[in-house]
């Protein structure tokens, strides 16, 4: 028997197109996945979240959007 | 209107094939869950050995109880900036600590992995490295994994 996973992805599309069984998509850019740099609550709520899907997610691929933006000031 | 006029013509652009989702059911609550963490972010210790930019199939462990200060990046993929202020936006081991001491999940795993992803031998990751960090996982006897990648 294998081991649940669930992804958090910057880039949904990539995730969608290697087969991940089960994804979360906050809005990040790649590199800040799990959230803001030295935001412990959006990245808390990023990984809470994301294992709450763990759990709710019944069809392989689904890719579940959350509610939390970072814009990275490039 | 016939389709094929040179039987066995390929075309030279190569299509990524997207596998079927590999499905592993969930059969525990949170609360009673063991969770690892699994980068393609080159994630490793900063006492380990660097990944190598150009490409690397390889794999570093990281211990369950490292000190986010004791971690760094090696990753030639995606800008570092965010990560090198602070491991936890792609390797969030101490939100992970805090959810085990909340009794949201039952425990942190004794150990983690990273990789660098984003390119690299694909056919060693998929035959190679992947099988071998979920053996190590399943030693471990982790229930979930929480991934970050893409």
């Amino acid at each position: 028997m294998g081991i649940p996973t669930i992804i958090v992805a910057a880039l949904s599309p990539v995730v969608r197109q290697n087969g991940a069984p089960r994804a979360v998509a906050p809005l990040v850019p790649m590199g800040a996945n799990a959230g803001e740099p030295n935001n412990p609550e959006m990245q808390k709520g990023i990984v809470v979240d994301a294992l709450k899907q763990l759990v709710e997610i019944d069809t392989p691929g689904k890719i579940v959007p959350l509610p939390y933006e970072y814009i990275a000031k490039v | 209107m016939a389709l094929t006029t040179i039987k066995g013509l390929q075309s030279e652009i190569y299509v990524p094939i997207t596998p079927e989702p590999v499905w592993a059911p969930v059969k525990k609550e949170l609360s009673e869950m063991t969770v690892a963490l699994v980068t393609a972010a080159g994630v490793h210790l900063k006492s380990d050995k660097r990944f190598n930019l150009a490409g690397d199939f390889t794999y570093r462990d990281v211990p369950g109880d490292t000190p986010t200060e004791e971690l760094m990046v090696s990753h030639g993929g995606y800008d570092n900036a965010d990560v090198n202020k602070d491991i936890n936006c792609m390797f969030p081991i101490d939100r992970l600590r805090e959810l085990a001491e909340e009794g949201f999940i039952k425990a942190v795993a004794p150990i983690h992995f990273g990789f660098m992803g984003g390119g690299g031998d694909q056919q060693k990751f998929r035959e190679e490295t992947g099988p071998e960090i979920a053996r190590r996982l399943k030693e471990a006897e982790v229930d979930a994994v929480l991934l970050t990648a893409g």
